[in-house]
């Protein structure tokens, strides 16, 4: 029977298969969420007081309201660019990258590629 | 929280994978810091030939950490602990340099090719290795041009160095990897100019020109020249040739990353 962990695990997979942001997507969110999600990448998570905090050291004119930031929140999860454990003051957030997408050259292509290699 | 630093150029051919070993080499050894580069062009890895890596001696590969057969630190190779009795390299002895190689084995970087990979878990290795060998300074050398990788490493970035060539390619695809950088937030850009033609240029009036039309600090201009050419990778140039003109200017730009905040 599967523990929490595994089910929170399990609960961030299927979130990370439904996509993910991309670096370029980064450059166009507004300033403040964008260091937010920065600042998450360095830190590979954030705690909910932790992102309130980092809000509050920024510049008075990027600042979002608590308000604001927890509807930036909520948007950024539902595209999956940010993954979510836990409710409320307790959530830990996380960014979702999206994964490099592989080639779309035929499979058969890089069979035969493979056969040449392994010789 | 150690500091992450990129190390770029839009083309192929700038000399980047080169000046990343000698930077990181500077900073380990110079400035006594606890540096580790990290290969992330994994299409067409080579900075491990600087380090005196080949096929058979390099272990662990950061493909196989990205497949998740191993954790981020087994794919760290101690250069302090394998360095040459002799050459540049020897002086690398006993400091705290790590290598965190790509794979140069074909099918390993085809599978990259065929299959992609987890982007997510490139940045986790990246931060781990941070905590867990207590970096001061991590150098990441990146593919030329613009690829998820190298958009990754440019947006966790406390610094990015671009290095370009006095040439109108390289100019026009500069400016490219400048807007996206600032469009990113990167707090320290920084430029240095490579393989400039020796008593061609008045250095002040380009270093003039380059800041005015990218608005960010030009480093150094480090002259293109045989005896680099001549040491073909076998060594860490800077160190095997200290008082070298190419050398003195690189440090140049060591001290700059030194200085990032």
């Amino acid at each position: 029977m599967a523990g929490v962990f595994d089910r929170l695990q399990a609960k961030i997979k299927d979130k990370q298969k439904e996509g993910g942001i991309t670096a370029l997507d980064l450059a166009d969110l507004p300033p403040a969420l964008r260091k937010i999600m920065r600042l998450m990448l360095r830190r590979l998570q954030l705690s909910y007081p932790q992102l309130c905090a980092a809000m509050e050291e920024m510049p008075e004119a990027e600042r979002l309201t608590r308000g604001d930031l927890d509807q930036a929140l909520d948007s950024l999860y539902e595209q999956a660019w940010l993954v979510r454990l836990g409710q409320g003051d307790k959530a830990i957030y996380k960014v979702n990258l999206r994964p490099k997408s592989g080639s779309t050259l035929a499979s058969g292509i890089w069979s035969s590629l493979d056969e040449k290699l392994r010789k | 929280m150690g500091k992450i630093v990129s190390i770029h150029s839009f083309r192929g051919g700038t000399g980047k994978s080169n000046t990343t070993a000698n930077l990181a080499a500077q900073t380990a050894l110079v400035a006594g810091k606890r540096v580790g580069v990290v290969d992330t062009d994994i299409q067409s890895p080579g900075i491990h030939v600087l380090f005196g890596l080949d096929e058979n001696s390099m272990g662990k590969t950061l493909n196989d950490y990205l497949y998740g057969k191993c954790a981020i630190r087994e794919v760290a190779y101690n250069v302090g602990e394998h360095a040459d009795e002799s050459g540049g390299r020897s002086q690398l002895a006993g400091k705290n340099l790590w290598l965190i190689p790509s794979s140069i084995r074909g099918r390993e970087i085809s599978r990259v090719l065929r299959e992609g990979y987890d982007v997510g878990r490139l940045n986790e290795g990246l931060q781990t290795l941070i905590s867990d060998l207590e970096l001061d300074y991590l150098f990441i050398d990146t593919h030329p041009g613009l690829n998820e990788e190298t958009l990754l490493s440019i947006a966790i970035s406390d610094a990015l160095l671009i290095i370009l060539r006095p040439d109108q390619q390289d100019f026009q695809g500069t400016a490219v990897t400048v807007d996206i950088a600032r469009s990113l937030d990167v707090a320290n850009l920084l430029l240095m100019v490579n393989k400039a033609v020796p008593n061609k240029y008045d250095y002040v009036h380009l270093k003039e020109q380059i800041e005015k039309a990218y608005h960010a600090p030009l480093t150094g201009i480090l002259p293109l020249n045989f005896d680099l050419a001549d040491n073909a990778s076998k060594d860490i140039f800077s160190l095997a040739h200290p008082d070298h003109e190419w050398s003195r200017e690189l440090r140049k730009v060591a001290a700059a990353i030194l200085a990032v905040e």
